[in-house]
């Protein structure tokens, strides 16, 4: 299985899928497309957990401001996690700024909406 | 057509920048927030407040967006012309807003979510927010969807409005305002 790497852009995060185990989205995040424009990503993840998921996987999340429809997109991604934690270990860092009060608090309802999920809250 | 008139306008109600047409692009619109970026960074906005400037921004306009592209060219009898305004007031409050025109039928399906959310209050909005999205309903879609809760949640007050064109067709207003100075 292959690393996959997507560039940012103005509306896009930089996308790194590492089969050493590490998932990092840091950017901006509204698509014109949120669903078709994640789908590798969602993909990528999938085949993952299936074939070559590490002892631990980390996931790191940096996302300044997003849309209603990448909101939910991150919400099917978490999904996606907690029904892959069972079997294997994941590490969530919710990654925001001191003064980005609605970044905090979209990590603090991700924390609530998924229990089973390892997720930190962290200020920068 | 004189400018000077534009120009008055924009100068008596505080206008930062609008946009008209019937094609709005992701293009227009990722434009459009850096200017909105560069506006929250010279008046030194704090970065949680412009981060809701940008999101209502983003949400309004790729609304219309995907509005404009779900019109059947063939049904529409009147172009779907789209006006979004960013403006500042005296008091150094932003308002958004936002004027398409929708069919009845779109109508009827905006304005019950409108309704709901005029009759909660900011912490029943984020949890209906938080529901809506857990339940996946309404979201994959274009237009609507959470979108219209993801607004209210970020803004201080939000406002709408249908004017009848004919039976058919209807001027939807959306109306946000966004305060700089909490706590007055």
């Amino acid at each position: 299985m292959e690393n996959l790497r997507l560039e940012v852009t103005k509306y896009t995060p930089e996308i790194n899928l590492d089969t050493e185990g590490v998932i990092s989205l840091v950017g901006k995040s509204y698509p014109e497309n949120t669903f078709e424009f994640y789908e590798p990503m969602m993909e990528w993840i999938e085949e993952y957990f299936k074939t070559s998921a590490k002892e631990v996987t980390v996931v790191n999340m940096e996302i300044i401001y997003f849309n209603s429809s990448s909101s939910k997109l991150f919400f099917d991604f978490f999904d996606l996690l907690e029904a892959n934690a069972e079997e294997h270990t994941i590490e969530i860092n919710w990654i925001y700024d001191e003064e980005n009060e609605s970044a905090e608090e979209a990590g603090e309802d991700f924390i609530e909406d998924f229990e089973d999920l390892n997720i930190k809250l962290v200020q920068k | 057509m004189n400018i000077n008139k534009v120009q008055e306008i924009v100068d008596k109600d505080g206008i930062i920048f609008l946009s008209y047409g019937g094609y709005i692009s992701q293009f227009l619109i990722s434009g459009m927030t850096e200017a909105l970026e560069k506006e929250a960074e010279v008046n030194e906005i704090s970065m949680s407040i412009s981060n809701n400037l940008f999101t209502i921004f983003i949400e309004l306009s790729q609304n219309m967006m995907n509005y404009s592209k779900s019109i059947d060219d063939t049904t529409v009898q009147v172009n779907p012309q789209g006006l979004i305004i960013v403006s500042k007031d005296d008091e150094e409050n932003y308002h958004i807003h936002s004027q398409n025109i929708i069919s009845l039928e779109d109508k009827e399906k905006v304005e019950p979510k409108l309704l709901e959310i005029q009759a909660l209050d900011k912490d029943g909005i984020k949890k209906r927010y938080r529901e809506l999205r857990k339940s996946g309903q309404n979201t994959h879609g274009k237009g609507g969807g959470i979108g219209f809760y993801e607004i209210a949640k970020k803004c201080d007050k939000i406002e709408y409005k249908f004017t009848k064109i004919n039976e058919d067709r209807f001027y939807f207003h959306i109306k946000t305002t966004i305060q700089t100075k909490k706590g007055k």
